[in-house]
């Protein structure tokens, strides 16, 4: 089977900073992937490269086989980008904004009001459906944001902090709601700080560092390579992002 | 900082801070060396005070000024006229006061009385829009009292005292409106209403443009009939003009009168401001409509759904619009003129209505498509759609064209059939500045907030002069269109295609731009 995603020898520099340093991983196709790391370690970064929102300084990104450098429309086709702040407009309602994504990803136009309806029903926007997105809470407007990624049925959803400042009915919807995208055959990426739902949720993990990534597999094998069989993730994340001279 | 920590001076010095670097630098604009943000600061009154100071204090030097009742009136509707200029920014200011700057909070959670807090608040209004007029008249006022009436200064005072009195009443306003509209509504009201008092003064003095020679020649008999009416020899009404001269009673009366309205205004509202901040920062800008029963069917495409998007957008930005229309007005008496003067059979008249035409035609395109190309909410969205980015500006370009479309239709439509030769310039003329303006600002965009609209022009000196400029030469190539020396506009076309030529940048270039700008 082709890899949802695979990443080889990425490199992204900032100035002096290297943000990314020839980053490799693959991540499986039907599979929720969690891929963690202290603030500023490029988790961000990485994924705003295969999202085709940055142009890395070398390295490849494959997406489905289809290689994003070489043919951006073709990836971008495939994947959708949540990003932590929602890409919304206030001035919106989550009708118009979803006739307007799906507008940007070609769907077709009927399908889309259909998709549209169906996906503000189950994220229970749908009594919302006429007013404008400024006047939403956090969690209404990351779930409006979340309908817009899965109008095109993307076949990689890629989120960055979806839980973040979510209350916990909402936070509990959205994982429900990225499971089952799992379920029907997606790939789901998130990064996260929450370290309880990666440990929970995701099958992979990868834990990165300064741009590097310092270890990658699942909860078991992680304990595994740290010879310790009962530690959690916080444990494990902690002792392999801690600076230089501070580990344990 | 002036003044103890937290004394009321140095609240005032921290609010007029805050709100001179408001006009000062824009969010997004190059910092610039303090020197050189003193000659940008200076250079305008000092213009000023040399082409209209220096020959009118040179004028009245040694003329002993005598007030007569038709200057009686005319200071008086001079004075209501700043008065109702200075009460819609007042108004604007206070709403922004409450809506626009998130530091209530921080300064109600200090140890600070609340009432001081208000009224350095409230007296921030004053001195910004004091500083708004003063920045224009100072200069010459100043040189015309070196020249030998030194009493005219006075009517710098007076202009402070109507700040604080239009800040009173518009504070007042501001919180009535609250009571009855509620936040939201009161914020586009208010810009609304600043927009539209603008405009109204605008037109007024274009009454000779839209209304004609005679009318204008007929309304002004009135006010001198007006003015000479034994009956309005009432006392009292020389007062706004013996202020203006320096008188001491009528200027001491003045400054009372503001101070009391500002006063009072404080000391009424500060409880109640404070209470109205609070609700409009927990109301948030929420509007909530019914559901509707049917949905309207999807665009098609991402072309269509673009243009439709934008189209919303501008249509649902009351203070943008409110803003674009303020340009818009500028068009209305110069398509006036333009069709009074071709119905008229003024020919020798139309070509410099059309190149006109073209070039406010220009300017509003140019507004309009910051607001859909620099001041786009959610760029990463668009970069990470596959659809073309091309044709998504294509469709961004469109919809900003069609407002202006729909304004220019009355006057170029009919103009085309008086007209045909004027009308086919002017069109193309406009159709030209249009795009142009477009391009530019799809070449040189800068990820902007729609909230900075007002100081677009200060962030980009590059964007606003070359529009301006490749826009000047097609509507000097309209013009001479229109005058039927087609041969001749050939060299301001191609001076405008070579600019737009020189301006052009590739799709990589901008997406290099825009990167290192974000």
């Amino acid at each position: 089977m082709t890899d949802a995603l695979a990443l080889s020898g990425l490199t992204k520099t900032f100035g002096a900073k290297r943000a990314v340093d020839d980053l490799s991983l693959t991540v499986r196709s039907g599979t929720l992937y969690a891929l963690l790391g202290p603030n500023g370690a490029g988790k961000t970064t990485t994924l705003r490269m295969v999202a085709g929102l940055l142009k890395p300084d070398g390295g490849a990104i494959s997406v489905f086989g289809v290689d994003v450098l070489a043919d951006p429309a073709a990836a971008k086709r495939l994947i959708a980008w949540a990003p932590d702040e929602p890409m919304l407009y206030d001035r919106l309602n989550p009708l118009e904004y979803l006739e307007f994504v799906a507008g940007l990803w070609g769907v077709e136009a009927k399908a889309a009001r259909a998709k549209a309806e169906e996906l503000l029903k189950w994220l229970g926007l749908w009594e919302n459906r006429g007013e404008r997105c400024e006047g939403f809470s956090r969690g209404m407007k990351q779930k409006t944001a979340l309908a817009g990624a899965l109008i095109h049925d993307p076949k990689l959803l890629i989120l960055d902090e979806p839980l973040t400042g979510l209350d916990a009915g909402v936070a509990r919807q959205v994982k429900d709601l990225l499971q089952e995208r799992v379920r029907g055959g997606a790939t789901v990426i998130l990064t996260t700080h929450i370290l309880e739902v990666a440990e929970r949720m995701a099958e992979r993990i990868g834990i990165i560092q300064s741009g590097k990534l310092v270890a990658e597999g699942t909860l078991d094998e992680l304990r595994a390579n740290r010879g310790e069989a009962g530690a959690t993730l916080e444990d494990i994340f902690l002792e392999l992002t801690a600076p230089e001279g501070e580990a344990a | 900082m002036i003044g103890r920590p937290g004394s009321t001076l140095w609240l005032l010095h921290h609010e007029l801070r805050l709100s001179l670097r408001r006009f000062r630098r824009p969010r997004g604009a190059r910092t610039r060396g303090p020197v050189l943000t003193w000659v940008f600061t200076l250079a305008l009154p000092v213009l000023l005070t040399a082409s209209i100071g220096l020959p009118v204090g040179l004028g009245l030097r040694g003329v002993d000024i005598q007030p007569t009742p038709l200057a009686a009136v005319l200071a008086a509707f001079g004075l209501l006229a700043v008065f109702t200029l200075t009460l819609s920014q007042t108004l604007s200011s206070a709403v922004d006061a409450l809506y626009e700057r998130a530091d209530l909070d921080l300064l109600f959670s200090s140890p600070l009385d609340p009432r001081a807090v208000m009224t350095v608040r409230f007296l921030g209004v004053a001195a910004t829009v004091f500083w708004i007029f003063g920045y224009f008249v100072t200069g010459p006022i100043v040189v015309i009292a070196a020249f030998g009436h030194p009493a005219w200064l006075a009517s710098l005072v007076v202009l402070f005292a109507i700040a604080l009195a239009a800040a009173g009443v518009g504070l007042l306003l501001a919180a009535g409106l609250f009571r009855v509209l509620g936040p939201r509504r009161t914020r586009t009201l208010a810009q609304v209403l600043a927009a539209l008092i603008g405009a109204a003064f605008f037109l007024i003095a274009q009454a000779r443009n839209i209304l004609g020679g005679a009318a204008t020649q007929t309304a002004w008999q009135q006010v001198m009939d007006f003015a000479s009416t034994p009956s309005l020899q009432v006392p009292g009404l020389d007062w706004p003009l013996r202020a203006l001269l320096g008188e001491p009673l009528p200027l001491l009366t003045a400054v009372a009168v503001g101070a009391g309205i500002f006063w009072g205004a404080s000391l009424l509202l500060g409880p109640r401001f404070a209470a109205d901040a609070a609700a409009a920062a927990g109301a948030g800008r929420g509007v909530s409509r019914r559901a509707p029963t049917t949905i309207r069917p999807f665009a098609v495409g991402a072309y269509a759904a673009t243009v439709r998007k934008e189209l919303r957008l501008l249509l649902r930005d009351p203070a943008l619009i409110s803003q674009v229309l303020l340009r818009v007005l500028y068009i209305l008496p110069l398509g006036f003129l333009l069709l009074r003067n071709a119905g008229q059979g003024a020919n020798y008249l139309l070509p410099g209505g059309a190149a006109g035409l073209s070039l406010l035609a220009g300017q509003v395109a140019g507004s309009l498509a910051w607001i859909t190309i620099s001041a786009e909410d959610a760029p990463d969205l668009l970069a990470s759609a596959p659809a073309p980015i091309s044709l998504v500006r294509r469709g961004k370009l469109v919809a900003s064209s069609l407002p202006l479309a729909v304004l220019l239709a009355p006057f170029l439509l009919p103009l085309l059939v008086i007209s045909p030769l004027t009308g086919l310039a002017a069109i193309a003329g406009c159709a030209a500045t249009t795009l142009s303006a477009g391009l530019i600002n799809i070449w040189w965009q800068k990820p902007a907030k729609r909230a900075d609209f007002r100081t677009r022009h200060r962030a980009s000196w590059f964007v606003t002069w070359s529009e301006f400029l490749v826009a000047l030469f097609i509507a000097a190539a309209t013009g001479l269109l229109a005058a039927g020396l087609w041969w001749l506009a050939w060299l301001p076309a191609i001076l405008a295609g070579g600019a737009l030529l020189a301006l052009r940048r590739s799709d990589a270039r901008i997406a290099e731009a825009l990167r290192a700008a974000s």
